[in-house]
């Protein structure tokens, strides 16, 4: 194999960590508690502002930024479940995107109004550049973000399947009355499953900063790889998403190379709806 | 009887706004909710009616539009020639796609009209015979009335409101007979629909198909009024989108649900974005979300469901007072 | 049914509307109407769109002697109208045709705007001209590329910008002179996102180019707002080009520098064309990285002094960001339109669209780097024109390109960081 073809996958399996990175936090409110997030991509770009602020004002790295931006968004997580998402369950599904739909809005441009529509970036050297193994280039900034998401799939597939918070969060998930019945109360589980979620995904926004430029409408680009990811990884699978997401990569990362820029984003979509068709619960669905 | 008054009442209102609110710009919100509520109706067949929330309808109302402009652009023939082609295409292309997603549940049913929608927009934006990247134009001057290029937006007006009547009438048909039974069916419980021997595969796919086509005829009227298509405007997420949430917004399942929805949020977002979006600092979009996070934090279940039930209060109210009255 | 419900808060808003424009409506102004993406994805380039009329108006409407001879500066408001000032009502587009034509409704008849400008994009722009056409309201246009703006046969439509066609010239020319110089220009990439301005570019760049038996040599088409370029930067690593055209928008220009560093990839000779490499947003983000980049411009600061100096200061002022190229080619439209009222000497739409037809600026009326304005029946400027500017310390453009113009001589190769 040549020397390019192996960058390339090395680059897609980066990539495919980053989405996996920022799909985390959405697997855990879509595929386990059920709830449509459309405002997930702008937790991400909120998570990239904290990181930009930080380092603005702070002169602070990520070291800084990753764990406040992973704060601030927990915080936010909870508020947003008290203050929208437990009355909008109430309703039908359509209600969640209605509501969700409208807080991306809300929070888009409130950033918008406050940071203005200039695209912002943080200094590319802030996490140690490039470096060179064997001839293949590997960004620190990626590898840091992609070692992140190996971490973040590990914790919370451990939270969920080896402790017993998860375990109430998945009976919540499950049947919340019943829970309810066992001493379990649902609005905490609930609660605590959002700032998780939300924390992930400000992790993830933090990180993504140090290589990716900051603008109020970037959660639109990233919002639907996390909605492909999760999806494909199949809803209620922690691990589904982390493969999921190095798949997308890797695949999108070897089609943009060999067949073409434009195609790349059509064969992902392509091979998804017909991966459904062999396989309609995802890769590590439940049945 | 009481129901066929209101119903008189309100067509004649809507038929008498344009003459009320008259000016150019006043008429054309009358017409975008309208035409908005064409959309939505024919979304509610299938996301509201028979709960199977489809998230890429935008590629029916791309369909339509494309059409539209297509028959003009390729064959110099009036957009409207193009408004039955593309519902053919629509409803065939709703079959092969219906298919194989309709079998997915809940949420991957979503998600897999997502990535047909996207996987649409990315074709067309790299196909010349579509324009690509710079869309379709309608005709720049009207040939002859049957371009439906027209200044004013009174005659599109009651145009929309003709194909808006037509669409709630077929609606309201769909649910009077058996087939929006087994849709309501479906939407409980589709496990307990099949058990119960109703052709559940059958019917959602009939009911997309149908959606498919009436989401069409609105997207081909949206590219006759603004004589131009490109792959963001006809065939953005954010169509669907906004679509879907008109219908949630004024209440899913409920035969003028949609139209209320779109009442609201038409003039919601263009009236903000007059007042506001001059200004370039995005305020148009924080109230308009704010607004449409308290209706979902308030009114899960949509406006008309709110009213509806503030209805049914008082008549309890008044028949309990009718029984106190009577048994004293 | 129970559709009297909703009649209430449209009928209020409805009246809301109308109250609003009635109180506007104010003697002795000239209303213009300017629709720009105030939202969305464009916004950046709408809000800077938005600061650099506002700098044209404060030169038009107060008096500002300092500029010399530049038209419409000297006195306050508009001679040719008894010193009526100008007003501009803005409108945001949201990016959406459908939007843009609603906006531009509204502004020609609610507002009562004489005429307008506008709308960023090229589809945009194409649906709100087309009401303007209706309304017989001229419609000036300094900013959009796309080809067929100007072949619907309209009236009312006029367009200042070089369009693909110009600048595809300015570059044939660029590299026939760098190649004159010893540099090496056979081998050519064009790299080009799927919009309408990145294809229509890309492809006349492609039709020009064969046209004199030098046809490019590599295509890369990517979608934009791209969440990843590596293998577009490995494809160009693995056919070594002598030069690359970037043809891309400030986000994927961004992320291309960033790539093309992590992935250490330096063409002997980067070219841009305008849009996302003129964005101070870019210089901001990665100028340090692109150093040595070429790119096409209408605008330059000039000598201190000049009038284009006071405008960047100005603009500077007002914005909190550098002049660019695409905010000057806004307000190069907008006082064109302006100079064409004075003239007309009434807001007659008719009147204001013959001293259009006539207008005939020279290069030193104007404050950016044209030959000057004069349109054809099409309502082109024919005199439009580009020149080549270099990012040479990763700072500030200096023009390079034609000689006449340059401030500094071309630095090769491309540096980057």
């Amino acid at each position: 194999m040549s020397i390019v073809l192996v960058q390339v996958i090395v680059g897609g399996l980066l990539l495919g960590a980053v989405y996996a990175l920022f799909s985390s936090g959405l697997t855990l409110v879509w595929g386990m508690m059920n709830v449509v997030n459309f405002a997930h991509g702008d937790f991400v770009m909120l998570g990239m502002y904290v990181a930009y602020v930080v380092y603005t004002l702070l002169g602070g790295g990520p070291l800084l930024g990753a764990p406040l931006a992973t704060l601030v968004l927990a915080t936010l997580g909870i508020v947003v479940y008290f203050g929208l998402i437990r009355d909008v369950m109430k309703g039908p599904m359509l209600a969640q995107i209605l509501g969700t739909f409208g807080l991306a809005l809300l929070l888009r441009y409130s950033v918008f109004w406050w940071f203005g529509a200039n695209f912002l970036s943080l200094p590319g050297d802030l996490v140690g550049g490039t470096f060179d193994v064997f001839g293949i280039r590997i960004e620190a900034s990626r590898l840091l973000a992609g070692i992140v998401a190996l971490l973040v799939t590990f914790g919370l597939h451990l939270l969920l399947t080896r402790t017993t918070l998860g375990s109430r969060m998945l009976a919540v998930a499950e049947d919340s009355t019943a829970a309810q019945l066992m001493g379990i109360r649902p609005d905490s589980m609930q609660a605590i499953a959002w700032a998780i979620a939300a924390g992930a995904t400000g992790l993830a926004g933090a990180l993504i900063a140090t290589f990716f430029y900051v603008v109020p409408t970037v959660g639109e680009t990233l919002g639907i790889v996390a909605f492909v990811t999760v999806s494909l990884g199949g809803f209620g699978s922690v691990p589904g998403a982390l493969i999921a997401g190095l798949l997308i990569g890797v695949i999108e990362s070897l089609s943009g190379y060999l067949i073409g820029a434009v195609y790349k984003d059509m064969v992902v979509y392509a091979l998804f709806l017909g991966f459904l068709w062999f396989r309609p619960q995802g890769l590590m669905g439940k049945t | 009887m009481r129901r066929t008054f209101w119903l008189a009442i309100a067509i004649v209102l809507v038929v008498a706004y344009p003459w009320v609110f008259s000016t150019p710009f006043q008429q054309r919100l009358g017409a975008l909710v309208l035409l908005y509520a064409i959309a939505a109706s024919a979304w509610n067949i299938i996301g509201g009616y028979a709960g199977q929330v489809s998230v890429g309808h935008v590629v029916f109302f791309g369909c339509g539009a494309y059409a539209a402009m297509g028959a003009y652009t390729h064959f110099a023939l009036s957009p409207l020639v193009g408004l039955p082609a593309g519902l053919v295409a629509s409803v065939a292309i709703a079959a092969v796609i219906g298919v194989p997603t309709l079998r997915l549940s809940g949420h991957y049913f979503s998600m897999a009209t997502i990535a047909v929608a996207e996987l649409a927009r990315l074709i067309v934006t790299n196909t010349d015979y579509l324009g690509a990247a710079v869309g379709l134009s309608g005709p720049t001057v009207p040939r002859n009335v049957f371009d439906l290029s027209f200044i004013s937006a009174l005659p599109y007006y009651y145009l929309f409101f003709a194909v808006l009547a037509v669409t709630l009438a077929i609606t309201w048909w769909m649910t009077n007979s058996r087939m929006g039974f087994y849709l309501r069916a479906i939407r409980d419980s589709e496990r307990a629909a099949r058990s119960l021997g109703a052709p559940a595969s059958r019917t959602k796919l009939y009911a997309y198909m149908l959606s498919a086509g009436l989401t069409s005829v609105a997207g081909a009227l949206y590219a006759m009024m603004f004589g131009f298509v490109d792959p963001d405007s006809g065939l953005g997420l954010l169509i669907s989108v906004k679509i879907l949430i008109m219908a949630a917004l004024g209440g899913a399942g409920l035969l003028f649900g949609p139209l209320v929805g779109a009442a609201i949020l038409v003039p919601l977002e263009e009236i903000s974005n007059s007042l506001l979006g001059g200004k370039g600092a995005g305020l148009t979009f924080v109230v308009y979300g704010a607004i449409i996070v308290l209706i979902a934090r308030f009114q899960p279940g949509g406006i008309l469901a709110l009213i509806n039930r503030l209805w049914a209060k008082r008549k309890t109210k008044q028949e309990s007072k009718q029984g106190a009255a009577d048994a004293s | 049914m129970r559709l009297s419900k909703l009649v209430g808060p449209l009928a209020a808003a409805a009246i809301a509307m109308g109250l609003a424009s009635g109180a506007m409506a104010q003697q002795k102004t000239v209303k213009i109407g300017a629709v720009f993406p105030l939202s969305g994805n464009a916004a950046s380039a709408g809000v800077h769109a938005k600061a650099a009329i506002e700098v044209a108006l404060d030169i038009i409407n107060n008096a500002h002697p300092e500029f010399g001879n530049f038209p419409l500066a000297k006195n306050a408001g508009l001679a040719g109208l008894g010193g009526a000032k100008v007003e501009v009502v803005f409108a945001d587009n949201q990016g959406s045709p459908a939007t843009g034509q609603n906006q531009a409704l509204r502004l020609i008849t609610e507002e009562k705007v004489v005429a307008l400008t506008g709308a960023y994009q090229s589809g945009i722009t194409l649906t709100a001209s087309a009401i303007a056409e209706k309304y017989g309201i001229p419609f000036v246009n300094g900013e959009s590329v796309a080809s067929n703006l100007t072949e619907r046969g309209f009236k009312w439509f006029f367009r200042t910008t070089p369009i693909a066609t110009d600048f595809a010239q300015v570059y044939y020319d660029f590299f026939t002179e760098m190649k004159a110089s010893g540099a090496k220009t056979d081998n050519i990439a064009v790299v080009h996102d799927t919009t309408e301005y990145g294809v229509s570019v890309a492809n006349t760049l492609a039709a020009t180019f064969k046209e004199k038996g030098h046809p490019i040599a590599q295509d890369v088409a990517y979608t934009t707002n791209a969440t990843d370029v590596q293998s577009q930067v490995l494809q160009l690593k693995d056919k070594k080009p002598d030069v690359v055209i970037m043809i891309s928008y400030t986000s994927d220009a961004i992320l291309f520098a960033k790539t093309m560093q992590a992935l250490d990839y330096k063409p002997p000779m980067l070219l841009a064309d305008d849009s996302g490499y003129s964005d101070p947003s870019f210089i901001k983000a990665a100028g340090k990285i692109s150093q040595g980049v070429f790119n096409r411009s209408s605008w330059s600061v000039g000598p201190a002094g000049s009038p284009t100096a006071i405008i960047a200061k100005l603009y500077k002022e007002k914005s909190g960001d550098e002049m660019d190229d695409t905010a000057a080619r806004q307000m190069q439209a907008f006082f064109v339109l302006a100079d064409a009222i004075d003239r007309a000497g009434s807001t007659e739409p008719a009147k204001i669209q013959a001293a259009l037809k006539a207008t005939d600026l020279k290069p030193e009326q104007l404050m950016i780097g044209y030959k000057g304005v004069k349109f054809d029946d099409k309502g082109q400027n024919i005199l439009a024109s580009g020149l080549i500017i270099q990012l040479q310390d990763g700072e500030n453009y200096v023009a390079v390109f034609p000689k006449a113009n340059a401030e500094k001589p071309p630095v090769m190769p491309y540096k980057g960081w």
